[in-house]
């Protein structure tokens, strides 16, 4: 059997990378007012839970303004993609070994 | 590190669970957009007819014709079109003006205003019925803008036609609006 991801592991950062990941938001991604609302986190903490997962190379980080407004857009590599994958697997072997 | 079953369980439904949300969030996101894109043709079509008030049945084909030929670009350009989705679409639309025109020019002969009225309703029902699957949202907005539709019906008087493009203009905007951020 596998081991957790460590870094994915974080209740934040799992719902980050289940966020980035899922259909629809692949190549896009989800800019960080939406995170916020899925994951329930305050502005700073998400901000250091996303950095967290950037200096693994889990996600990319881009930002734009939009009119007279930042936008911080999130998008998840395919490094972060893979490790969240193995995460899930270990995740479901564990369910399965019961 | 390791996990008990219950940890991974837990772990496992929270994906889930932000799975779940993002897909009610981008079918939020594109119904907003969708729902704008019809308001301001009902803007554009009343301001036509203000000015050229004989031109209201080319100009009501004309919106309809534009209005689902967007709708069937936006759904593609969001990627839900896959899977025979764009032709259900299309079948959809096809059955919604079907069953219009069977009541509202067959059996109904309805006048200018009930024809109005009609069509928009119609339209709104298909927000209630998607509110029982998507979310609560669709089925306010549809049982809202429905309301406001019959009040101006019933007691607008001969303020009704600039009532009822304020109404379904407007309406179909700022409740996009509010769904692109809900």
């Amino acid at each position: 059997m596998g081991a957790p991801d460590e870094i994915i592991h974080q209740p934040i950062r799992l719902r980050v990378m289940a966020a980035l990941t899922a259909p629809g938001c692949d190549a896009e991604g989800l800019d960080f007012t939406q995170l916020k609302k899925l994951t329930g986190a305050t502005d700073g903490n998400l901000g250091a839970h996303i950095d967290h997962l950037a200096r693994a190379s889990y996600v990319d980080v881009s930002k734009a303004f939009v009119g007279r407004r930042p936008r911080t857009t999130v998008t998840a590599t395919g490094e972060g993609r893979a490790a969240f994958a193995r995460h899930v697997a270990f995740l479901k072997e564990i369910i399965a070994g019961g | 590190m390791s996990l008990s079953k219950r940890e991974a369980d837990a772990q496992l439904a929270e994906i889930d669970d932000v799975v779940r949300r993002v897909k009610q969030s981008r079918i939020y996101r594109l119904s907003g957009e969708i729902a704008m894109m019809w308001g301001g043709l009902q803007i554009a079509q009343f301001a036509v007819f203000a000015v050229a008030p004989n031109s209201h049945r080319w100009t009501w084909i004309a919106v309809d014709v534009l209005g689902v030929a967007f709708t069937l670009l936006m759904l593609r350009r969001a990627g839900v079109g896959g899977g025979g989705r764009i032709w259900r679409a299309l079948a959809a639309f096809a059955l919604f003006y079907g069953f219009g025109f069977v009541w509202s020019g067959a059996i109904g002969h309805f006048g200018p205003r009930e024809m109005a009225v009609f069509w928009r309703t119609l339209f709104l029902f298909g927000y209630c019925l998607a509110g029982l699957w998507f979310g609560i949202g669709f089925l306010a907005i549809g049982l809202g803008l429905t309301a406001l539709i019959l009040a101006v019906y019933l007691f607008a008087g001969p303020l009704f036609w600039p009532l009822i493009a304020l109404v379904s203009g407007f309406g179909y905007i700022s409740c996009g609006l509010w769904m692109r951020r809900a």
